[in-house]
């Protein structure tokens, strides 16, 4: 009798110590999306400080990163010159689109004005786009591939090799 | 006018790209305030430590909330708002984990542990009883031994001199 509850006690720490060497191993970041491989969720939205309608369909045959963001969230600030900079350095090639969400459009107009953008950043009224594309927390950016389909998310402030790898999975597609 | 055109031209997700056509009847009144209640307390704030949709008074569990609102009086089914929910967020935003897949075990497993501990305990007292019972002590064996059996006998003498 003794054998055998050493036996099952060995059993249970081993399962606990694997679940938990498993779940140590992942990236908190890196959060599984149910709408990883599936087209990405169709919205046209109005472009802050030119009022015309941005239409996701529009950027269709190449990459498009669509990064969603407000301007009173602290790492959305530590993203967005390495943003800037990566759009400058991909275009044409790759897309980036903002989406603003609970925010005002005056301030969102400030925040560009004064830190410089270099693609369009449009804003998510009532924040359905973002609840459609199951946005926690901001910033989240997903990855799309040139057909429309969602092929990575990132959730928090990403840096230029974070960028470059969900780059690499969508040119991989 | 260049606004209203503007406006028109303006398209959010919906939830027919997730879940088609509604299913139900359109609510309205009363009992479209009560569902929406009953509907958003069944999904998790995404945005909060554990909260309902329904409880929560951050920005992102109302604008859930107002969506789930709309939903209903469009003539959505509670299940198909929940699978909206759902394709969007994963499992994570439903309040009530599904029974399938690793969620299961969260199901089972406090079941099979209470089947493993009965049959433990079960399959203990069954080999208890099916150990021999102690014997209840006869009379003294005959002393075998000479110098027992001496220091007996000088025993016994002595306690028969007056």
């Amino acid at each position: 009798m003794n054998r055998s509850v050493l036996f099952i006690g060995i059993v249970i720490a081993a399962a606990l110590v694997v679940i938990l060497f498993v779940g140590l191993g992942k990236d908190p970041a890196a959060i599984r999306s149910p709408l990883i491989g599936r087209p990405a969720p169709a919205f046209a939205l109005r472009e802050v400080g030119t009022g015309r309608t941005i239409d996701i369909a529009q950027f269709r045959g190449k990459p498009l990163v669509i990064n969603f963001w407000a301007t009173w969230c602290g790492p959305c600030w530590e993203e967005h010159p390495i943003l800037v900079q990566n759009a400058r350095l991909l275009q044409p090639n790759v897309q980036f689109l903002g989406v603003v969400f609970q925010d005002t459009e005056e301030k969102i107009q400030g925040f560009l004005q004064q830190r410089g953008t270099a693609y369009p950043t449009v804003v998510d009224d009532r924040g359905k786009t973002a609840i459609a594309y199951g946005v926690g927390g901001v910033p989240e950016t997903f990855f799309l591939d040139a057909n429309g389909k969602i092929v990575a998310k990132y959730s928090g402030p990403m840096d230029a090799g974070i960028i470059q790898e969900n780059l690499q999975k969508v040119m991989q597609q | 006018m260049i606004l209203l055109v503007l406006l028109l031209t303006l398209k959010v997700p919906d939830a027919q790209q997730f879940v088609g056509s509604p299913k139900g009847t359109p609510l309205a009144g009363a009992q479209l305030d009560t569902r929406t209640r009953e509907v958003a307390s069944l999904l998790r704030c995404p945005v909060c430590q554990g909260s309902a949709v329904a409880d929560s008074p951050a920005e992102m569990a109302v604008n859930m909330k107002a969506q789930v609102h709309e939903l209903l009086a469009r003539g959505y089914t509670e299940e198909q708002i929940l699978q909206y929910f759902e394709l969007s967020y994963g499992q994570f935003v439903l309040l009530k984990p599904k029974f399938e897949g690793v969620n299961a075990l969260v199901w089972m497993l406090p079941l099979l542990a209470l089947l493993i501990g009965g049959a433990i305990v079960a399959f203990k007292i069954r080999s208890l009883a099916a150990q021999p019972q102690p014997t209840p002590p006869g009379p003294p064996p005959p002393d075998a031994d000479p110098y027992v059996a001496r220091v007996r006998d000088l025993v016994s003498g002595e306690k028969q001199k007056p």
